[in-house]
């Protein structure tokens, strides 16, 4: 096959073209992202005057203290949680309207919507439902004997933030599984169908294990978000409190570093977080090449 | 090893009729032939008798029994599927396994049936791949070894070859007819490919547009097409339909004796000379339009005088003549298949 290439004299033309992104790129992501890495060895003084080399003082320092390793295991349950509720639901809804022939596209079309809410508003948004003094879930729950305040109970703001962090990408994974659901060939079902397996069995038998490259990918795309992308919405709702019940590694780079001003500190914490997600991201892809394949 | 009785069945999408009452009875073992257009509602009757579509009336009995209500698994039947629905993150031994298991049959007996129906299809060697590992033919002897290993009451049959290309398309004819001989299995056999369609079937059913045009043995339904469907549809080149007046005019009149309800003959292709043959014969006067050698054989289409289209014979070798030349061709007046035009059938029926 013959392909018509076109050959552009120019030699800086394909540069120019290139600079924009470029640009954008290494202001807006590498500048500060070697800015971060130079702070997080050095400490700066109360005043700003001065900054001193320290090595890997930051580091040491961030791992013997109680709070960066709750926040740590925080951090591991709000995104274990996060990522499996949402999944799952969405997962389930996708199943659902995948099985409605009628109007399918007017359900996915309103299932998508919350995805376009931004973090800070999806926040209020569920502040506002569980707010203890006026929300409207703490007054039905009470109606079932459950005192709910997540302002006083951690395991509750827990919930609260998982809840709200689920909700808004449960509208991003149906997307991918409708889509991944819909690649499945019905006649796969059908054969199915006829070697006598039930509809769970051939959920799980069949659909399921070919969803396979959808779920790797969601599972990967879910906790990025859930590490990164949440801090609006932990603003929103608690704050990371209370008692650090809700402080994810995500929300302490900000608030060890805007609101008690410990650049040096946040500086580490948040290369370490770097670490960690470019850490799991290289495992699942690896973990994806050698097994989602058929 | 089962009967297959289709009573009066219907199927409707909304308000659109797919299948317009379809009777028909298979005897225990014999393969029955589905063939028509596409969107003649052969597949969906197919898949009714699978279970795979509701059905909006009439029944479904298999060995006596009426499962117009059961579920696929509960009829007892296995289908192979057009693009052969195989499991693709199964091995073949997984593919071939799957229905065995859900049905909770013992270990040893799924080894010794997928044993059984690897050897008799040549795949014991495949057994550990992946479909995605396997050629067209390949995934086609696995989708049958899929069926076969159920030891099911009826094989249903929906395009199976479609998908192969010309040379594997015939071989594995042969050997879906020579594995269902063996195996004695009632089976349901849809195709468009009236060629396929005579070559397996014990019975022929023609349908078109949602109804049955003509059920019979292949030579019965090309011997004796009952409608003129069937008459264009069956042979390969096609009937030649022509008006009834063009060729009793002239001379013919004599030996062409038609009903009156006659307005339109068929001619099959090989049944046209251009040599006189013996006794009582039509003649047609016309112009060579084209001539297509296919081989052994040669395709010679001819305007016939007084006609639109022209028709089409087969010709042994290849016959010295040019576009152009006027030649007379022969018929043979037992030969001729008498229709009309408005009721679409034969009127020598009977």
């Amino acid at each position: 096959m013959q392909t018509k290439r076109t050959i552009f004299p120019n030699k800086l033309l394909p540069y120019a073209l290139l600079a924009p992104q470029l640009a954008v790129t290494l202001i807006f992501f590498i500048w500060p992202a070697a800015q971060a890495v130079k702070s997080s060895f050095e400490r700066e003084d109360p005043f700003g005057f001065r900054t001193t080399f320290i090595w890997f003082e930051n580091y040491t320092r961030l791992f013997s203290e109680p709070g960066y390793l709750n926040s740590l295991t925080k951090t591991a349950i709000f995104a274990v949680s996060v990522t499996l509720l949402s999944m799952s639901l969405s997962l389930l809804l996708a199943v659902a309207v995948n099985r409605v022939l009628k109007s399918n596209r007017a359900y996915t079309t309103l299932l998508v919507w919350p995805y376009a809410v931004a973090p800070v508003v999806v926040g209020i948004l569920w502040w506002f439902m569980f707010n203890p003094t006026i929300g409207i879930a703490p007054y039905m729950l009470r109606g079932l004997g459950i005192d709910w305040n997540h302002r006083v109970d951690g395991n509750q703001a827990m919930i609260l933030v998982v809840i709200a962090a689920s909700w808004k990408q449960i509208s991003y994974n149906f997307l991918f599984f409708v889509a991944g659901l819909q690649s499945v060939p019905q006649s796969l079902n059908e054969a199915a169908a006829i070697d006598g397996a039930g509809p769970f069995k051939r959920f799980w038998t069949i659909v399921f294990p070919l969803l396979s490259p959808t779920t790797f990918f969601l599972l990967i795309v879910n906790i990025n978000y859930a590490m990164f992308d949440t801090f609006g919405l932990i603003d929103a709702t608690t704050n990371g409190g209370p008692n650090q019940a809700t402080n994810i590694l995500v929300y302490k780079v900000y608030a060890d570093g805007f609101l008690g001003l410990n650049i040096g500190s946040s500086a580490a914490q948040s290369v370490v977080l770097m670490l960690i997600v470019i850490a799991l991201t290289a495992i699942q892809f690896r973990y994806i090449e050698r097994r989602v394949q058929y | 090893m089962a009967t297959i009785d289709l009573i009066d069945l219907k199927k409707n999408y909304g308000n659109v009729p797919a299948v317009k009452g379809v009777n028909l009875k298979v005897a225990d073992g014999e393969l029955i032939v589905l063939v028509g257009p596409s969107g003649c509602g052969k597949s969906t009757l197919l898949r009714m008798v699978a279970g795979l579509e509701t059905v909006t009336s009439g029944r479904i009995e298999i060995g006596g029994k009426d499962v117009v209500r059961a579920e696929p698994a509960e009829r007892d039947i296995a289908m192979v599927f057009q693009n052969y629905a195989l499991y693709p993150h199964m091995s073949v031994r997984g593919n071939l396994e799957y229905g065995l298991k859900n049905r909770g049959t013992p270990r040893g007996e799924i080894d010794r049936r997928v044993q059984d129906a690897a050897d008799i299809l040549e795949i014991g060697p495949l057994l550990d791949r992946k479909p995605r590992q396997l050629s067209g033919g390949q995934r086609q002897r696995v989708a049958m070894g899929r069926a076969i290993v159920r030891e099911p009451a009826a094989f249903l049959f929906d395009e199976p070859l479609s998908n192969l290309d010309a040379k594997l398309r015939v071989q594995m004819r042969v050997e879906i007819r020579r594995l269902q001989r063996r195996l004695k299995t009632t089976s349901l056999y849809v195709t468009h490919d009236q060629l396929e369609a005579m070559t397996l079937a014990d019975r022929l059913v023609v349908m078109n547009g949602g109804l049955v045009e003509q059920i019979g043995t292949p030579t019965e339904v090309y011997d004796r097409p009952a409608t003129l469907f069937v008459a264009g549809f069956i042979g390969s080149p096609p009937m030649n339909l022509i008006p009834a007046a063009s060729l009793s005019a002239g001379e013919n009149a004599g030996t062409l004796r038609l009903g009156a309800e006659t307005d339109i003959v068929g001619l099959r292709p090989d049944q046209l000379y251009i040599a006189r043959p013996e006794g009582d014969v039509l003649t047609l006067a016309g112009t060579v339009e084209l001539l297509e050698p296919v081989g052994g054989e040669s395709h010679l289409h001819v305007q016939i005088n007084g006609t639109e289209q022209p028709i089409i014979l087969t010709v042994q070798g290849r016959p010295k003549l040019a576009e152009g030349d006027t030649i007379t061709v022969y018929a043979r007046p037992e030969d001729i298949h008498p229709f009309n035009q408005q009721t679409g059938r034969r009127t020598d029926a009977n």
